[in-house]
């Protein structure tokens, strides 16, 4: 109602100065400059023509009527009165009157066309920069709040609504809330219904994408054209599908990431199994296929038979310790033991594996016996001897340290090898993860280092790396001094 | 009398232990290496006729070392065996296209090897039909059978002995299909003939030696689900 007010009020004041400058044209004809009839009608007509193109055609057509009256008054004779004696200059009046009102309509007419054309390119850009940020949405956040987001900027209106009918969720964006919005749109998405409200300048219109309505859209405080309003669903329509596209190939990386750590991991099972499986085997079939071996080979063959077999033992127990810490049911078998009987039963058992290798042990003397499951004890240090040992050169030196410090006993594995990229660093003890540099070639199952650090925090400690590309890479395993000792 | 020199490259020392034991007993002369790396050192000092090469290493893996051996100077002269845990035919592919001459599949049972070994080391006996000295094929390749040497175009290429004798039986019988299985028995020996992947890998890389253009062969044709046949001009 406001605005109307203000409307009237405008027009009037326009009129008022159409008269005001009609006025100050006679004045200046008739007073200052004194011009003949012909002449200060032509002043009349270009007063016209500008009015008609800055203001509009109401204002025109009055400057007109009242052109035509001055004329008529100040400048025909008889001078000072609205008789015309002579019968041409009513001719002369009448054709005025007629080209000024022609005159002004044409201009109108194309300052309505210009403005027009400007109101196109304005929707045009506005749905091209519309169409470049869905095209540029982030995937941290909803498609659908940031699309409402950018419509309410983009369009500068008052409020915008966006529902989203797969997921059910409405997001609203700019300065004015819609409170009663919500079964608006729901119906629109539904029957693919058009809602217009003049009072409050609101539009719902339905999204559809193929036929079928994906959601609805609420726009208040603009009047868009429906061929505008029609884009403008469509492009919403794209950035929904778009952002549903986003999702499913999140879904197939998903399983394709989980198939390929299945067989991955089955790999390094099948890989750690059939190691001593061959020796097993081909120890056994060249026994079997030789009657007459000799002694010497014959013994050979059996022993490698016997250790490959404890092998296998050793890796079965090994995969139901792991099967239990990845099902979260460590159980400790506590005793007490020295340090370093521990790490040499581990490099007993790895003495295949550690053949050829620079291996240096540093072992301290001032260590306290610790009280620990000896056989997760075993395999936590295996996992970082085992690491050390296959993921370096055969010509890297490893070391074994065991040392005391106030609070902890360390026992570390040190390898001088090419060192673990920070980026690796931060998710080795994850399960399942291995480093990029390290998926081909060398098998494992990614689970070693997470079941070490689960073997040392059911100890009350934990596990740490320090490591620089180029630099080797340390793994250090803290266990809490016995109490005794640090009070000692 | 020694069978031949073989090195054994396996990271896994037991594996190790019962090759050298089987293989010295059947009177092969047996050097070991527990990597690639070690093995290609070994390889610049001694001279070998065969490597059994396991797939999985630390450091440089079998399929790498093999790329390798066949790379260098000497590395056309011995026969290369794959040892592996995989037994997918991408795997195989891999590593037959690496070079290798067969491939053999953890676990395994020693005489299977050992048959292996004799295939592998098996040269073609020369009176298996009358074989040109040289043949000489259009826009400049010139075959000579006495050296194994190719010449295209001013590069000179070798073939490995496998490739050389998978080439030799074709043109002995030239113009003349033959078929996939009598091609593996003739060149690796009676044990084979299911082997199609180990055709399709050494042609292609003859393909690549000898013809102008490989992915459009002229000579060396498929006969699709038969085999193969060597055209030469009459």
């Amino acid at each position: 109602m406001k605005s109307r007010h203000r409307n009237i009020a405008l027009a009037a004041l326009r009129v008022a100065s159409v008269v005001a400058i009609n006025v100050g044209i006679t004045y200046l004809c008739s007073r200052v400059v004194s011009l003949n009839s012909t002449a200060v009608g032509f002043v009349y007509l270009l007063a016209v023509l500008i009015m008609a193109t800055t203001w509009g055609l109401i204002e025109a057509t009055v400057a007109s009527l009242v052109s035509v009256l001055c004329l008529n008054f100040f400048f025909m004779p008889p001078v000072g009165t609205f008789t015309i004696a002579d019968p041409q200059n009513w001719i002369a009046l009448v054709t005025f009157l007629a080209t000024a009102i022609v005159a002004s309509q044409l201009s109108n007419h194309a300052k309505q066309r210009a403005q027009e054309a400007e109101g196109h390119r304005l929707e045009m850009e506005r749905l091209y920069a519309l169409s470049r940020a869905i095209l540029l949405t982030e995937p941290a956040q909803p498609t659908a709040k940031q699309i409402a987001h950018q419509i309410a900027q983009i369009f500068d209106c008052r409020g915008v609504a966006l529902y989203d009918r797969i997921s059910g969720e409405t997001h609203q964006a700019g300065p004015e809330d819609m409170p009663a919005i919500e079964e608006q749109l729901s119906e629109s998405a539904l029957q693919g219904t058009l809602f217009s409200d003049e009072s409050t300048l609101t539009t719902v219109t339905a999204i559809r994408l193929g036929g079928q309505p994906i959601g609805s859209l609420a726009i208040r405080g603009i009047s868009l054209p429906d061929t505008a309003l029609q884009a403008l669903a469509n492009l919403v329509a794209i950035g929904l599908e778009k952002e549903r596209g986003r999702e499913a190939a999140g879904r197939a990386e998903a399983a394709r990431q989980s198939e390929e750590l299945k067989s991955t991991l089955l790999d390094a099972i099948a890989h750690d199994f059939k190691t001593p499986l061959t020796s097993i085997k081909a120890a056994a079939s060249a026994l079997l296929s030789t009657p007459r071996a000799r002694p010497d080979e014959e013994r050979e063959l059996l022993t490698v038979v016997d250790e490959e077999a404890e092998r296998l033992a050793q890796l079965v127990t090994e995969a139901i310790h792991m099967a239990r810490i990845e099902a979260g049911q460590i159980q400790l078998n506590k005793g007490l033991h020295r340090v370093e009987s521990l790490v040499s039963r581990v490099l007993q058992e790895r003495k295949s594996l550690t053949e050829g290798r620079t291996l240096n042990v540093h072992i301290s003397s001032s260590l306290p016996m610790i009280v620990v499951d000896p056989e997760l004890m075993d395999l936590a240090i295996r996992q970082l001897l085992d690491n050390a040992l296959k993921y370096t050169p055969a010509a890297c030196p490893v070391s074994i340290t065991a040392r005391r410090d106030e609070k902890n006993i360390l026992i570390s594995v040190r390898d001088e090898g090419p060192g673990i990229p920070e980026r690796d660093q931060a998710r080795i003890f994850e399960k399942f993860y291995r480093g990029r540099n390290t998926r081909s070639g060398v098998t494992g199952t990614g689970m070693g280092l997470a079941i070490a650090r689960e073997i040392m925090r059911a100890h009350g400690g934990d596990i740490s790396l320090k490591s620089s590309v180029g630099h080797g890479s340390e793994f250090s395993m803290s266990l809490p001094m016995p109490a005794e000792e640090r009070k000692a | 009398m020694s069978g031949g020199r073989i090195l054994v490259v396996d990271d896994d020392a037991q594996i190790r232990r019962v090759m050298r034991t089987t293989l010295v007993t059947h009177s092969y002369e047996v050097d070991d290496a527990r990597s690639g790396e070690e093995a290609l050192e070994k390889m610049r000092t001694d001279q070998f006729d065969l490597v059994l090469l396991d797939v999985n290493m630390p450091g440089m893996g079998g399929v790498e070392a093999c790329r390798v051996i066949r790379s260098g100077r000497s590395g056309f002269d011995l026969a290369i065996i794959m040892l592996t845990v995989r037994n997918t035919e991408k795997d195989k592919i891999e590593a037959l296209d690496a070079g290798a001459d067969d491939y053999v599949t953890k676990p395994f049972s020693t005489p299977e090897l050992l048959a292996r070994i004799r295939a592998a080391l098996r040269r073609m006996p020369q009176t298996a039909g009358t074989v040109p000295q040289r043949i000489k094929l259009e826009e400049g390749t010139e075959i000579d059978f006495q050296s194994r040497h190719v010449s295209t175009r001013g590069r000179n290429v070798r073939l490995t002995p496998k490739e050389f004798d998978l080439l030799r039986y074709l043109v002995i019988h030239p113009n003349k299909t033959i078929e996939h299985r009598e091609l593996l028995q003739a060149v690796w020996g009676p044990d084979y003939g299911d082997e199609l992947e180990y055709l399709r890998v050494f042609v292609n890389q003859l393909r690549k030696k000898i013809e102008p253009d490989p992915a459009n062969p002229r000579y060396l044709l498929t006969e699709p689900w038969v085999g193969y046949r060597f055209y030469l001009p009459e």
